[in-house]
């Protein structure tokens, strides 16, 4: 695993949103911009920007309860070789489980979520969460792949 | 424009749902609405085509994940066909290529329905 500590202390760039799934659409649009930008090639940065998407509908969905009037701050750190994002948001804190998610046992229950952290960890070289005096932080970080 | 747009179908009593555009967690709730309504009128055979959509999340997929085994055990099933290679990609990061139906082009995938025969 390389070291994270390559990330700026401070972010290169953030957005705060209200917890609307409407906005959804806005943040994967702006992360695919700034990923492409970064020199992620259109695949990569697809999957990044679906990453962030199921970060941020966790948390409106469970940690806001689907409550619309609620704040997220989304967080870029950018270095040479990867990218850094961290998801601040208060609510209930993540349900962090590492938990194999078996997608047939899934469909014999008639699940329909649950895919979301399956995505975010296949897609994402780190996922972690942590909690601080109430303010829940999901961290994600994709290194760039060497040729 | 709308961001996902959803109509559906019937050919040779496959009822067919064409998704369009961007599905993601604010759009779901129109997707799952129309499959639960196919099915309660007795639909299930049911063919997802997806050649018009260029984006989808788990919420998506999870409707998929939720309502196959229901028509399943009515002697149906939930295939999935014509979808662009990125949203094919996403489908197979959460393991779903495995376990359903993916046809590359909508006419052999209704043929395939033809072997089934839904219980009434």
């Amino acid at each position: 695993m390389k070291n994270s500590a390559i990330f700026p202390q401070k972010p290169d760039f953030s957005i705060s949103i209200l917890s609307q799934t409407q906005l959804l659409k806005m943040v994967v649009e702006l992360t695919r911009h700034i990923t492409t930008l970064f020199n992620f090639n259109a695949a990569e940065a697809q999957k990044i920007s679906l990453a962030i998407d199921e970060a941020v509908t966790n948390v409106i969905k469970h940690s806001y309860g689907n409550a619309t009037d609620q704040n997220i701050t989304i967080e870029f750190f950018l270095a040479t070789g990867g990218i850094k994002i961290r998801i601040f948001y208060r609510g209930l804190p993540p349900d962090i489980s590492d938990e194999e998610i078996n997608v047939n046992k899934m469909i014999k229950k008639k699940k329909k979520g649950g895919l979301g952290v399956k995505l975010m960890k296949t897609i994402m070289d780190s996922v972690s969460y942590e909690t601080v005096d109430g303010e829940n932080c999901c961290e994600m970080i994709k290194w760039q792949k060497t040729i | 424009m709308k961001n996902f747009q959803i109509r559906s179908k019937i050919v040779n009593g496959v009822a067919v749902l064409y998704l369009k555009g961007h599905l993601d967690a604010h759009q779901v709730a129109r997707f799952e609405k129309e499959l639960i309504r196919l099915i309660k009128e007795k639909n299930f055979n049911i063919l997802i085509n997806g050649q018009d959509l260029n984006y989808i999340t788990s919420a998506g997929m999870g409707i998929v994940m939720g309502y196959v085994d229901e028509v399943r055990e009515k002697g149906g099933d939930i295939k999935l066909c014509s979808l662009s290679e990125r949203v094919y990609e996403t489908f197979d990061l959460v393991g779903f290529t495995e376990i359903y139906d993916f046809i590359q082009n909508e006419q052999v995938a209704i043929e395939k329905f033809s072997n089934i025969s839904p219980k009434a």
